[in-house]
């Protein structure tokens, strides 16, 4: 691939055409930070699961207690739990969702700028503010969600204060802030399809679903796979909004893995707890991730 | 090409140099004067603004201290206690949840011992004996109750008028029983044919405590090291009661209408959609304000009145650099005048048995807040307040309490069920503590 | 007439769906300029009966708004600019110079991608105390100046630049650092556009970082200075959501600005693997 090794001499010239040399120094910012503030804290996490810390008082060693006690405990089961259905009811609906977008938007359509960029307005907001409007937005009584549904009259509940209601009101809001992100990369997929495929698929008498069909989706796939898996990993590590909007109320229904990590860590005095579920964490992440690209064999078409 | 590079190049200097601001560490000495960091969270404005008004108060008499008030959200507050502790700078003063942030902090040598500093100007015997309870933890003292609240017994005037039913009284030796009690609440829930336009009470469900305690029963040993219900038959008896009211007579509202009415309990006993409401002491502040006749009354009670009383504490970090100065300042912070500017707008109430008495009632009664009779509940708070249970076992077990018993209350678990998970789930946590 | 009528339909979703992408962002500033009993109308009003301009000074009585605007703005274009300039360089040497380990090195950094934040979280804060860091800027930023994905999407988009450009500078007599600055760097706007709106984005919008490791109020930035507005019992709803107004529109005016470079930059570094 590269051209720049020149003989094994050690005058300063070939150093100056050293390819090591050049990545050593382009690199080592960039490895530096990822040693110290990437992997080491990896790995610190996972000693620190063997422990018992408060943060206030010296850590204390306690073996495998802490997974035993993970195994027996029911607010970390429910986690899961909740974590599950809120990865579930965010990723396909929003990933399909952003296709069909991607998909409309990818035609000559007037004003596409301004469909883009309001389409991905919620992207670019944090994830505190999207909170705030939308618990107002969710406000039982004076709020527009419920408001808009009495006009169809249909009597909204009490969205973030009902156990039943909760997640599936956080999901919304997630599906609602991420759908231009995923619908910008799939844009860039269906713009690298070329347009000689479509045409041969007209030749040969294909109508719109049947190109949709044959051509587009599994033409997709890399995107897609790709989609899913970015979708999957930060639907996981879902956070902010959880904090913001029920901060894991009522009676735990929206409480994630990470929400509960969070409240071990920095509430509960509980740090080595905390860090045994985040390793258990990144465990559930890293085989969701190996078993899809395992199976991303059967249906990915390069 | 190249005075862009320039641009870019200044550009990083100036931030180089904005770079440094935010990276000092905090200033303890400004002038001459001893500066104290002082950090609680907002309840509500008006709260701040008299946490304000009493810190320039304050400012005015020690001209030597300097106070910095930091109000965050309760949220967070505790936490970020917790990481400035760790971090090694903490605030001097702040405020500390009783409910279990008190006795937690305490356990893990964060907090400074000001039991001489106490000693030398106040007595523990003048506090009520729920904060003597709650105040001294093994016979040493790490913080000053700023005040207490506690559930208690408001009703409209109007509907009670109206149905026909005397009032509750605020004297807890007249304490209405069960039966009294159960007996107004249908006299007070009016139906229009199948819908039921008026409920009688609302709010037990949210304070369940006092009624399991006035039973006769407890959630938790004396000593708070098991959790005892699924042997109080006396415990889950009151909690049965406390359901049957809405799903046995009807006296008290479901979740659904609850969702449909969309009003807070204030509002909801304003409108006249309740006759009844239990919140807490703190209501009255909002209450006196909502321009319609609202009495103060005591729980009803099974066997004998009872309520659960806190309030956070005002405590020091055990690594303050003036712990003198910090002192004067928690001292003023428990002072009478300081306290009372609150008491008077119905937001605390005292925590001082000398102003339970006649004359001591007079400091703080306010006839534009304080219904008339209120002066009758001065016993409530002194001879039958117990702390809060939440008080005494850690947050993680006091959170799986509240969620198994909702549970009973709306997804319909039958009470021994519920009874056994709780231990099962909480003995554990209290065992490690 | 039928491909027309097909169009107009899905005009018409795309406009429906933009509707409600945008509605409580309308709903955000609209609540913004009310007083706060205007706020609890039924049925709710788009404007209230006057335009309440005053609710963005409040913001700002309640806490130094514009300190925390000026925190964010310097922690976040600080760490933009930082990683961009380490991601290039990264990006750069995996994408074009062979060196040892450079396969491994690169799985390496794919594999942290999968690992969430907050596993890391606990161990962060610990060294930051260790550093001293906590409650200063430096522990914000710092760790900001890498990043792995960064170096993903650089590299991607370096290997897709042919390499008839760096042979013509080679026979020249171009080091690789000369290849990296002179060539590369230049034709690489879109791609840096791209990874400088998502820096920005995801700097400017950090809340839990800056929930553990700042104290000080001084210190804090935009998204802590919000959530700080809501109260424990009663909400000020007007004035949080002008805070809100305030805290949203940098990220939407970078966006805009970089807007064509964005969508160029994300076709070009094949972001499908």
């Amino acid at each position: 691939m590269s051209v720049f090794r020149r003989g094994s001499s050690l005058g300063i010239k070939s150093i100056a055409y050293s390819d090591t040399f050049w990545a050593f120094v382009l690199l080592s910012p960039n490895l530096l930070g990822f040693l110290i503030f990437m992997l080491f804290p990896m790995i610190a996490s996972f000693g620190l699961s063997f422990t018992e810390y408060d943060l206030l008082t010296p850590m204390k060693w306690v073996g495998i207690k802490n997974y035993q006690q993970l195994w027996l405990d029911q607010t970390f089961w429910k986690s899961l739990w909740n974590t599950i259905y809120y990865t579930v009811g965010t990723v396909p609906i929003g990933v399909a969702i952003s296709l069909l977008l991607a998909i409309a938007l990818n035609q000559k359509i007037l004003g596409i700028r301004f469909f883009r960029g309001a389409y991905f307005l919620p992207v670019i907001t944090s994830a505190v503010a999207v909170g705030i409007v939308w618990q107002w937005l969710y406000n039982p009584d004076f709020g527009l969600f419920n408001y808009l549904l009495r006009l169809i009259d249909i009597r909204g509940p009490n969205w973030l204060t009902s156990t039943k209601w909760a997640m599936p009101a956080v999901i919304l809001v997630s599906i609602w802030k991420g759908l231009g992100f995923n619908m910008i990369i799939f844009l860039a997929g269906l713009q690298e399809i070329p347009d000689v495929y479509y045409e041969a698929a007209e030749i040969d008498g294909a109508n719109r679903f049947a190109k949709f069909l044959y051509i587009t989706l599994p033409l997709l796939t890399p995107t897609t796979l790709f989609v899913v898996v970015m979708s999957i990993i930060s639907s996981f590590q879902s956070f902010d909004l959880i904090y913001i909007m029920t901060r894991g109320g009522p009676a735990r229904s929206t409480s994630v893995l990470v929400y509960y990590l969070y409240q071990c860590a920095f509430e509960y005095f509980k740090m080595g707890y905390g860090s045994a579920i985040a390793y258990v964490l990144f465990l559930l992440v890293f085989v969701a991730t190996l078993i899809q690209f395992r199976f991303s064999r059967h249906w990915i078409i390069y | 090409m190249y005075t862009r590079q320039k641009g870019v190049m200044m550009l990083i200097i100036m931030l180089m140099i904005a770079l440094s601001a935010g990276m000092n560490p905090v200033e303890t000495k400004a002038q001459n004067k001893v500066v104290l960091q002082f950090m609680g969270w907002e309840a509500s404005p008006f709260e701040t603004e008299g946490v304000m008004n009493g810190l320039k108060h304050f400012m005015e008499l020690n001209p030597d201290i300097e106070v910095k008030y930091i109000a965050g959200r309760w949220a967070e507050h505790h936490t970020k206690l917790l990481t400035m502790m760790a971090g090694g700078a903490a605030p001097d003063v702040f405020f500390l949840g009783a409910e279990p942030f008190y006795r937690e902090f305490q356990k893990r040598g964060v907090l400074l011992d000001i039991t001489s500093y106490f000693n030398s100007e106040f007595k523990i015997s003048d506090f009520i004996p729920m904060d003597r309870q709650k105040m001294v933890i093994n016979g040493r003292i790490y913080g000053v109750s700023s005040c207490v609240v506690a559930p208690v017994l408001y009703y409209n005037k109007e509907l009670f008028n109206k149905a026909g039913v005397s009032y509750p009284s605020a004297n807890p030796e007249e304490a209405w029983t069960w039966e009294k009690f159960l007996e107004a609440a249908k006299k007070l829930t009016v139906k229009e044919g199948d819908r039921t336009i008026q409920f009688g009470v609302y709010g037990l469900e949210t304070y369940p405590i006092p009624f399991i305690w006035s039973n006769g029963g407890d959630i938790f040993n004396k000593n708070y090291s098991e959790c005892i219900l699924p042997e109080s038959p006396k415990a889950k008896e009151a909690l049965v009661k406390i359901l049957d009211l809405r799903n046995k007579y009807g006296v008290s509202p479901d979740a659904f209408y609850l969702t449909n009415v969309g009003m807070s309990p204030n509002q909801m006993l304003q409108t006249g959609k309740i006759g009844m409401l239990v919140d807490g002491s703190w209501a009255l502040q909002e209450l006196a304000r909502m321009k319609f006749p609202v009495g103060v009354g005591v729980l009803p009670k099974f066997k004998t009145p009872v309520t659960h009383g806190t309030a956070h504490l005002h405590a020091i970090w055990k690594g303050t650099k003036h712990p003198k100065e910090a002192w004067r300042l928690v001292s003023f912070l428990s002072s009478e005048e300081y306290q009372l500017y609150f008491v008077r707008d119905g937001l605390w109430m005292p925590n001082r048995m000398y102003l339970y008495t006649k004359d001591g009632i007079k400091k703080w009664l306010n006839p534009s807040v304080h219904p008339a009779g209120f002066e009758e509940i001065a016993d409530y708070f002194t001879k039958y307040l117990r702390p809060h249970p939440a008080i005494f076992i850690p947050q993680e077990a006091w959170d799986i309490v509240n969620e198994e018993l909702d549970k009973f209350w709306h997804a319909d678990q039958p009470i021994d069920k519920v009874a056994q998970e709780m231990a099962q789930r909480v003995n554990p946590i209290l065992k490690t503590k | 007439m039928k491909v027309y009528l097909k169009k107009v339909f899905v005009y018409v979703i795309l406009v429906l769906g933009a509707i409600t992408m945008i509605i409580p962002f309308i709903w955000m500033v609209s609540t913004s300029l009310k007083s706060l009993s205007e706020v609890f109308r039924f049925p709710p009003t788009l404007f209230g009966e006057r335009i309440v301009w005053e609710n963005y000074i409040s913001v700002t009585k309640r806490f130094p708004f514009g300190l925390f605007f000026l925190n964010s703005s310097k922690i976040t274009v600080i760490v933009t600019l930082g990683q961009l300039l380490t991601c290039s360089m990264g990006g750069f040497a995996f994408a074009r110079l062979k060196f040892p380990f450079r396969e491994f090195l690169f799985a390496l950094y794919i594999g942290t991608l999968i690992i969430p934040f907050h596993v890391t979280l606990i161990p962060t804060f610990l060294l930051m105390r260790f550093l001293g860091w906590v409650d200063t800027h430096y522990s914000l930023i710092i760790p900001g100046l890498v990043s792995p994905f960064g170096t993903f999407l650089l590299r991607q988009f370096f290997l897709s630049i042919p390499t008839e450009l760096e042979d013509a500078a080679k026979i020249d007599g171009c080091t690789p650092i000369g290849i990296y600055w002179r060539i590369f760097v230049p034709l690489s706007k879109p791609a840096m556009a791209t990874l400088g709106i998502f820096t920005f984005m995801g700097s400017w919008n950090d809340f839990l970082r800056p929930l553990i490791f700042i104290n000080t109020v001084d210190r804090r930035t935009l998204p802590l200075g919000l959530a700080a507005l809501q109260t424990m019992y009663s909400t000020d709803w007007p004035v949080l959501m002008a805070g809100s107004v305030i805290s949203v529109i940098p990220v939407i005016i970078v966006f805009l600005a970089l807007q064509e470079y964005f969508i160029k930059g994300i076709t070009l570094t094949g972001l499908k693997m």
